[in-house]
């Protein structure tokens, strides 16, 4: 029974960064009790329920796609043998490495009426230059695929993960009790993994509600889209955040559906009496099918898009070497090492306090300070925006803006962001440090500093550097907030590619788009590695 | 002659159902060797756990060398206890070799490398002091942690079941060693077993716990 007895540095750290990572968020809740002013008449006579209905129409929408194609893909490479299963098994991950807006700006050029496909179709058929084939995408269904076909791999993560960790006796007792092929995985194995699939759901909505740069490529108006406009075109930050916090408590629903499906994630087997599923080997009609059905994905999420980016930048478009491309490109990865280190720095030592403190509350603190995933980056903008402008004018120099106009709230805001990923990366390498470990170092008179920099980060090398790789590629995706909070002139890869669609030169856009798509497959290399490691132990 | 370990009336209990030491008292002098023998669930490592500082006694007193180091009002962390401890499953430190191992509780001295190599050569493992632990045999893993917990020259040894995960030859071999390692050096131990053979090796007195509660 450890119990606080002083105030020291281990207990300092971890409530000076929820302070932190609070403010955003009681500034932008904060709103809601301030003066509700006359533009939200205007909102709720023209545009609100547009919000609304779109919003609704998109999470649909994209929910029955992704799990069609997140459960399906997950079923088939899990449960049977077919040609291509092992190439699969990571490659569907790919699209993952691609951000929405990115695909829609593809997507932008591949189908309009005079775009790639339309061309070759035409060219093909030897068609008239009228003849349209392919249908306007630059709408609602059309940011339905963007989505779909983007965020389907959580899907796919999580129930690829959950039918390898079913049992197989139980699905043998299924057979025994009467139950054909078809009927064990429809009525046994999917409800058994319902849990996980609702988990991934949650974040694949979360993402779709907190997404900026397709839905404002495509014009439709959503919330994230609305508080933007909102803000920037009437001037009216406060309407903005108040706007902010009805999506942030729509969000907050989804958040707390994705942790209780977590919790009841264990319908599957437990690892003490767990037997591997049985792989079934699909005969060549069938083997053709799941063939063609995990090749839509793939190709749809990410051979097509990337395919026509390479197209632009290698005919039209080499500009890899030009100063803007260079600047932004220096700029991000400043930026994101920078955060990234921080983040990661921030995770071990909150992770370290915890561990040497065994307390409740700092416990539920640390868990706290992961909810920042959730948060759309256009919400977190608007809270920090609020805080270091209120830091400005009340405890710093009232004329100046020197945190409001600096990096500072663009490093917190992608902190917090990316929080929830360096902490599950060295929470679960710290838990398998034993504590007997611990014990025998503080006996050898090792703690505080000289017991995290001797023995904890030694041991957590690799859990380390793998938090700096994923946040990384986290912050180099990462637009609403950065728009928004990036000093002026001070433009990255993810804002110059906004840019450049914005003024429709989707070619120009091409060079940081694949940079972005590069970094973002750091995190596929880290999962394959995984999906490759759980191969013989039959999970992941 | 005051004591070198003295534990006034320690109780402790993670809840209020049930006990898990009740005033245990004991004082053990420089140079004693003694055994705490008990079954499973007695609460014998509980106690070290206490002794060591890893744990906080829920009512009593602690004092090694005369100092108070725990009590209700204060709580003296390990590292400031100059204890050594041997556990069953070793912990040694993955990531250092074995030298490196032994040497990690000694602090400040020029010649720590040779403090370290004379420990191993005692325990008979200075041909491995290059490895890591994971190339050492169970025995040879136990002979280096052993030497671990006295590199820093601690005031008491507590050794909690060493030798329980060994085989039964080398368990014999470790035990002649050992006891003549702790006598040249003259030390201050207290061991918690609950195999009696090993207590009646090493023992100058051997005290039964059951229940939380000396026999």
């Amino acid at each position: 029974m450890n119990r606080i007895t002083n105030i020291n540095f281990w207990i300092l750290f971890p409530a000076i960064v929820f302070v932190f990572f609070l403010m955003p968020l009681v500034a932008v809740l904060s709103s809601l009790f301030g003066e509700y002013s006359d533009n939200w008449n205007h909102l709720y006579n023209f545009v609100l329920f547009d919000y609304l209905r779109n919003s609704a129409v998109l999470v649909f929408g994209v929910s029955v796609l992704t799990l069609i194609i997140g459960t399906g893909t997950a079923w088939l490479v899990s449960n049977f043998n077919f040609f291509g299963k092992r190439f699969f098994e990571w490659a569907l991950i790919l699209p993952l490495s691609i951000p929405p807006y990115i695909l829609a700006y593809t997507f932008t050029g591949l189908f309009d009426s005079y775009g790639t496909l339309n061309n070759l179709v035409r060219n093909i058929f030897e068609l008239e230059q009228s003849y349209i084939f392919f249908p306007n995408i630059r709408n609602i269904f059309g940011a339905i695929i963007v989505f779909s076909f983007t965020l389907y791999p959580y899907i796919y993560l999580v129930a690829r993960s959950a039918f390898l960790n079913q049992s197989r006796s139980t699905l043998e007792s299924g057979r025994i009790l009467g139950l054909n092929r078809f009927e064990i995985s429809f009525k046994l194995a999917m409800p058994m993994i319902r849990p996980a699939i609702i988990g991934g759901l949650m974040l694949v909505i979360m993402e779709t509600l907190s997404d900026f740069g397709a839905v404002e490529h495509f014009a439709i108006p959503t919330f994230t889209t609305g508080i933007f406009r909102t803000w920037y075109g009437m001037g009216d930050l406060l309407t903005a955040m108040q706007l902010s916090s009805f999506l942030l408590i729509l969000v907050a629903i989804f958040l707390l559906i994705e942790n209780k499906s977590r919790r009841n994630a264990g319908f599957v087997s437990d690892s003490s009496t767990h037997s591997p599923i049985q792989i079934e080997r699909l005969n060549s009609r069938y083997s053709a099918l799941a063939f063609v059905f995990c090749s839509i994905p793939l190709l749809v999420g990410f051979i097509l898009p990337t395919s026509e980016l390479i197209i632009w930048a290698i005919y039209y478009n080499p500009s890899f070497f030009d100063d803007r491309f260079l600047d932004a490109a220096l700029n991000t990865i400043t930026l994101a090492v920078v955060a990234a280190v921080l983040c990661s720095m921030t995770a071990l030592l909150i992770n370290f306090s915890v561990r040497i403190n065994k307390n409740k509350i700092l416990r539920l603190l640390s868990s706290f300070l992961s909810i920042g995933y959730a948060l759309p980056g256009l919400i977190l903008a608007v809270g920090i925006v609020q805080t270091t402008t209120f830091i400005d004018s009340n405890l710093l120099n009232k004329s100046s803006l020197a945190l409001t106009g600096s990096l500072f709230g663009l490093v917190l805001a992608y902190i917090i962001k990316s929080y929830a990923l360096s902490n599950n990366t060295i929470s679960s390498g710290m838990e398998k440090i034993s504590i007997g470990i611990d014990n025998s170092a503080r006996v050898l008179k090792s703690s505080g500093w000289n017991l995290l920099g001797s023995i904890h980060f030694p041991l957590l090398k690799t859990s380390f550097f793998t938090s700096i790789l994923l946040v990384i590629s986290e912050v180099v995706k990462e637009l609403p907030a950065t728009l928004i909070l990036r000093p002026f002139n001070f433009d990255t890869l993810a804002v110059s590619t906004y840019i450049y669609a914005a003024e429709e030169r989707m070619r120009d856009a091409a060079a940081p788009s694949i940079a972005i798509i590069l970094v973002g497959l750091i995190p596929i290399i880290i999962i394959t590695r995984m999906i490759r490691s759980s191969r013989d132990k039959g999970a992941m | 002659m005051m004591p070198m370990l003295d534990l006034e009336n320690i109780s402790h209990s993670y809840n209020e159902e049930r006990a898990i030491l009740s005033n245990v008292s004991l004082k053990i002098m420089a140079g004693e060797f003694i055994s705490i023998l008990g079954p499973s669930g007695s609460g014998k490592s509980t106690l070290l756990r206490i002794i060591s500082g890893l744990e906080k006694q829920t009512s009593g007193k602690v004092k090694l060398n005369n100092n108070i180091v725990s009590d209700d009002n204060y709580h003296s962390p390990p590292e400031k206890r100059n204890l050594g401890l041997v556990v069953q499953d070793k912990s040694l430190f993955p990531h250092l070799n074995v030298l490196r191992n032994v040497t990690f509780g000694i602090r400040g001295k020029k010649d720590r490398d040779n403090i370290g190599k004379d420990l191993l050569k005692l325990f008979k493992v200075d041909q491995h002091e290059k490895k890591f632990p994971n190339e050492l045999s169970g025995g040879e893993q136990q002979r280096v942690a052993l030497a671990r917990s006295l590199a820093p020259k601690p005031n008491i040894l507590l050794l909690d079941e060493p030798f329980s995960a060994l085989d039964d030859d080398l368990k014999e071999e470790l035990y002649l060693e050992t006891k003549k390692i702790i006598q040249d050096k003259k030390m201050t131990v207290l061991m918690v077993t609950h195999d009696k053979n090993e207590a009646d090796i090493f023992s100058d007195k051997i005290i039964f716990l059951e229940n939380g509660r000396i026999k």
